[in-house]
C-alpha cells in the first residue's frame, strides 16, 4: 500500500439542480423578460447527489462501487472519468482516465466501423498515429474484420458495444472507469470483457468498477465502496462491505414483503367478512357454490400434492387455465386460518432470508366448533408453482385428538436451504379425509438470498474433494 | 479559460477527424457526393444571374454584374450563417458525446464552423469561373481581377475566428435556452439585410443609416470581401485592424462565455 494513490476524493460531494416545471424548458426570451439573465442560469433548487464522500484508490487497485438505484455511484462514476464537475470537496486523479460508461458513444452512423474507430480513438485521447498503428489489434480484438468497412448503421448493437469496447479498452488508460457495461453482449464477449479488466489489473492499472452484479463485483475487487443516498455506508474489505449491503437490501425487502403481507392478509380477510356478510341470509351455502365452480377437491389427496398431480397427470384439464382460475382460499371453514407469518430464529417476523437459516411458519387457526379431526399443511412452491416441499402433520405422524379454540400452530425449518429466488408458502388445515377447512394458497411470500451464485431451487451444504493428480486452489 | 485556450491547439486533430467526418457523413449515401457542395453555389449563381438580368434590373455601376456582385457577398454569408446555425446546435444534438466521453466541448462549435469553411473553400472554384467570365465581360461590365484576390486567405481566417466566437457563444446559450435557434433563425434575416450583401455600402445614401451599417460587426468583413474579390482594392491597414479587432474580441467573448458555462453543459445537453 505504499504506491501512490490513483484517485483521492476528500468531500466530494455533488448536487444537481433540479428542473422545476418553471425550468423545464428555459427559453432566452422567458430569461430575458422575466427574472433576469443571470437568475436564469443560478441553480433554483438542488438534489444532493452526492454528499461528502471520501477515499483514496491506490495505483493498481481494483475498486468497487455498489448501492441501490439513484445512490450516487453514476454521479461518482462520470466526477471520477472528469464528466462531471463535484459542487464541493476535492478529486484527483493521476493519470489518463478512459471510462467504460456507454460503449460506442460518439459512433456516427453513417461512416464505416474503421473511421468511426480512429475518430474514436482520437476523441478518447490517441494522437492518429497511435491509432493507425493500434486499428489492426482493435478490429481483431473486436471480431468484426468482415463489417469493419461498413457503415456503423448496419450493425446490430452487439456489434456496436464489441466495437466500442475494443476501442476504449486499446486507449491503454492509467484508471478505468468501469460502469455496467458487461451487461450487454453476448456471454462469450462478457468473458473477454471481464479477461480484459482482469488483464488490465495484473498489469497495475486502476479500476474503478460499478456494478450491479455483487458476485463480480466481489470477485474482482480489493475494496469496496457502499453508497446509500450519496452517502458511505461502507467502505473497506469487499466481503463485509457487501455482506452489510446484501444484509440491508434483505432488510428493506424483508420489511418491503412484510408490508406486503400485511396487506394482502387484511383484504384478504376483509374480502372474506363481505362474503360471509352477503352470504349470511343463507348460512351454510355460502361456499358451496363457490368450492363447485373452482374446484372439485373432495376426493383428492393432500392438496400440496395435488397441484403438483395436476401439472403431470395429462388426464388433468388444462393445468394453465386451472392456475388462473384456482381460487386462492377454499374450504368449508369448520376451522379457520386467522393469521400466517413468518419468523426468523430468533422469533422476529421476517419474510427475507439467507440461505441455511432457520424459519418457522406460524398458523393461527380458530374452529368453529371443538372437533378432533384436522390435518395442518404447509407447502412451499416456486412462483412458477413448482412444488418445493409439501408436508402435514399427517405425513410427519401425528393424531388430531382435540381443538377447542383459537389455537397457534409452528413449524420450523432449521436450515432452510434454498437458491436465490422468491418463493410462496401455502397454509391449510383439512380433516384427515382431506376435506379442506381453510386452504390459503400463497398466504405468505418471501425472498431467499444466498451467498454465492449456485444455480437451482436448493442449495445444500457442499464439501468437495479431489482425488489423484489434480490440484486446485480455494481463491 | 487562458489554460483552456491554450489546450485548444492540441485539439486540433480531434478537430480535423471530426471535421472529416462531417462531411463524409453529409455526402455518404448521396449521387454526387462531394458534387454538391459545388452544385449549391453554381445553381444558387444562375438563379440570381437570371433574377437580377431580367427580373430586376437596373442596378447601380458599382454593383455590375450584379451576379457575380451578389455571389461575391453570399459565399461569405452563406458561411457564417451556416456556421451560427450549426454552432448553435452543436452541444445539444451531440449531447451524448459530453455526456458519456470527456471530450472538449469547444471542438464541437469549432468543428460546425471549419466543416461550413470547407464548404465555402469547395465552392471556390465556382467563384473563380464567375471571375474568369465577369474579368472578359462576359457576364456584363468587365470586373478587374487581380492581385488583391490574396487578401481572401487572411480574410477567410479572421471571419473564421468572428464566426467561431460568436458560434461558441450560441452554442453555450442554446444548451441552456433551447429556444436561441429559432431566435438565431429570425435573427439571421434581419441581420442579412443589415449586412451589405444585396447592396454596396457606398450605394447607401442616407449618411445615417450608412452610420448605423457600419456598427453591423459583420459590415467590414463584407466590405472587404468585396474589395477582394469584386473590386480588385486593397482593404487599408486600419481596415484590417478593425477586422483583427473585431475577429478577436468576438472570438475571446465567446470563448470566455463558453468557458464559464462549461462545467454545466453535460449535466444541461
Amino acid at each position: 500500500m505504499t504506491a501512490p494513490a490513483a484517485v483521492v476524493a476528500k468531500g466530494l460531494s455533488k448536487s444537481y439542480r433540479k428542473w422545476g416545471r418553471t425550468r423545464a424548458f428555459g427559453t432566452l426570451k422567458s430569461a430575458l423578460l422575466g427574472r433576469g439573465f443571470g437568475a436564469a442560469l443560478a441553480p433554483s433548487e438542488t438534489v444532493q447527489a452526492l454528499s461528502d464522500v471520501s477515499f483514496a484508490v491506490q495505483r493498481g487497485e481494483t475498486f468497487g462501487v455498489v448501492g441501490p438505484n439513484g445512490c450516487g455511484k453514476s454521479t461518482l462514476l462520470k466526477l471520477v472519468a472528469g464528466l462531471f464537475k463535484p459542487t464541493a470537496g476535492a478529486l484527483e486523479v493521476t493519470g489518463k482516465v478512459s471510462a467504460l460508461i456507454e460503449l460506442g458513444a460518439g459512433f456516427h452512423p453513417e461512416i464505416s466501423g474503421r473511421e468511426n474507430v480512429v475518430i474514436n480513438g482520437v476523441m478518447l485521447g490517441l494522437t492518429r498515429k497511435e491509432i493507425e498503428r493500434k486499428l489492426p489489434e482493435i478490429v481483431a480484438f473486436s471480431g468484426l474484420e468482415e463489417f469493419i468497412d461498413e457503415p456503423v448503421k448496419t450493425y446490430s448493437s452487439g456489434m456496436y458495444v464489441r466495437l466500442g469496447f475494443a476501442v476504449a479498452v486499446h486507449v491503454d488508460p492509467d484508471v478505468l472507469v468501469v460502469d455496467e457495461v458487461l451487461a450487454v453482449g453476448d456471454e462469450a464477449f462478457a468473458h473477454r470483457c471481464l479477461d480484459t479488466i482482469a488483464d488490465f489489473s495484473r498489469r497495475g492499472k486502476t479500476i474503478f468498477f460499478v456494478s450491479h452484479s455483487l458476485a463480480l463485483v466481489e470477485e474482482l475487487c480489493d475494496r469496496v465502496l457502499y453508497l446509500d443516498h450519496g452517502r458511505t455506508k461502507a467502505l473497506g474489505d469487499p466481503r463485509e462491505t457487501l455482506a452489510r449491503y446484501r444484509m440491508d437490501v434483505a432488510a428493506e425487502e424483508g420489511a418491503r414483503l412484510a408490508r406486503e403481507h400485511k396487506e394482502e392478509e387484511k383484504n384478504f380477510l376483509e374480502g372474506e367478512e363481505g362474503e360471509r356478510r352477503a352470504g349470511a341470509a343463507a348460512p351454510g351455502v355460502a361456499a358451496a357454490p363457490r368450492r363447485e365452480a373452482q374446484l372439485p377437491f373432495e376426493e383428492k389427496p393432500p392438496v400440496q400434492e395435488e397441484r403438483v398431480q395436476q401439472a403431470t397427470t395429462p388426464a388433468a384439464p388444462e393445468p394453465l387455465e386451472q392456475k388462473e382460475s384456482l381460487p386462492r382460499r377454499w374450504g368449508s371453514r369448520e376451522v379457520e386460518i386467522t393469521g400466517c407469518r413468518m419468523l426468523d430464529s430468533s422469533g422476529a417476523e421476517r419474510y427475507a432470508f439467507r440461505s441455511g437459516q432457520s424459519v418457522t411458519i406460524e398458523i393461527a387457526v380458530a374452529p368453529r366448533a371443538p372437533l378432533s379431526d384436522f390435518v395442518f399443511g404447509i407447502g412451499i412452491f416456486t412462483p412458477e408453482d413448482v412444488c418445493v416441499h409439501g408436508t402435514n402433520t399427517e405425513l410427519d405422524g401425528f393424531l388430531p385428538s382435540r381443538l377447542d379454540g383459537p389455537a397457534v400452530v409452528r413449524v420450523t425449518l432449521p436450515a432452510l436451504d434454498l437458491g436465490t429466488g422468491p418463493y410462496l408458502v401455502d397454509v391449510a388445515v383439512h380433516s384427515r379425509r382431506e376435506a379442506p377447512y381453510d386452504y390459503w394458497r400463497g398466504a405468505c411470500r418471501f425472498q431467499v438470498d444466498s451467498p454465492d451464485r449456485s444455480a437451482g431451487v436448493y442449495r445444500p451444504v457442499r464439501r468437495w474433494a479431489f482425488e489423484g493428480p489434480i490440484a486446485l486452489e480455494r481463491k | 479559460m487562458l489554460k483552456n485556450l491554450a489546450g485548444l491547439w492540441r485539439h486540433r486533430a480531434l478537430v480535423g477527424v471530426l471535421v472529416s467526418r462531417e462531411l463524409k457523413a453529409r455526402y455518404r449515401g448521396s449521387v454526387l457526393g462531394f458534387f454538391w457542395s459545388l452544385l449549391n453555389p453554381l445553381l444558387m449563381l444562375a438563379v440570381y444571374s437570371v433574377v437580377f438580368a431580367f427580373i430586376f434590373p437596373g442596378r447601380t455601376a458599382s454593383t455590375s454584374p450584379y451576379a457575380l456582385f451578389l455571389f461575391t457577398g453570399l459565399l461569405p454569408w452563406n458561411w457564417l450563417a451556416g456556421g451560427l446555425t450549426d454552432a448553435a446546435s452543436s452541444l445539444t444534438t451531440h449531447g451524448a458525446l459530453l455526456k458519456k466521453i470527456l471530450f472538449p466541448a469547444e471542438v464541437l462549435p469549432l468543428v460546425a464552423v471549419v466543416a461550413q469553411g470547407v464548404h465555402f473553400i469547395l465552392a471556390l472554384p465556382v467563384l473563380a469561373a464567375g471571375l474568369a467570365l465577369g474579368a472578359a465581360g462576359v457576364l456584363g461590365p468587365a470586373v478587374p481581377v487581380g492581385w488583391p484576390l490574396v487578401q481572401a486567405v487572411p480574410l477567410f481566417l479572421l471571419e473564421g475566428v468572428f464566426v467561431a466566437g460568436v458560434g461558441l457563444l450560441l452554442a453555450a446559450l442554446t444548451v441552456h435556452f433551447r429556444d436561441v435557434k429559432d431566435i438565431l433563425a429570425t435573427g439571421l434575416s434581419l441581420w442579412f439585410f443589415a449586412t451589405p450583401v444585396l447592396y454596396a455600402l457606398p450605394d447607401i445614401r442616407s449618411e445615417r443609416l450608412r452610420a448605423a451599417l457600419l456598427w453591423n460587426p459583420a459590415t467590414p468583413f463584407f466590405e472587404a470581401w468585396r474589395d477582394a474579390f469584386f473590386r480588385a482594392a486593397w482593404v487599408a491597414p486600419e481596415r484590417w485592424g478593425v477586422l483583427v479587432l473585431i475577429s478577436l474580441g468576438a472570438f475571446l467573448l465567446g470563448y470566455a462565455f463558453f468557458d464559464r458555462l462549461r462545467d454545466s453543459f453535460p449535466e444541461a445537453v
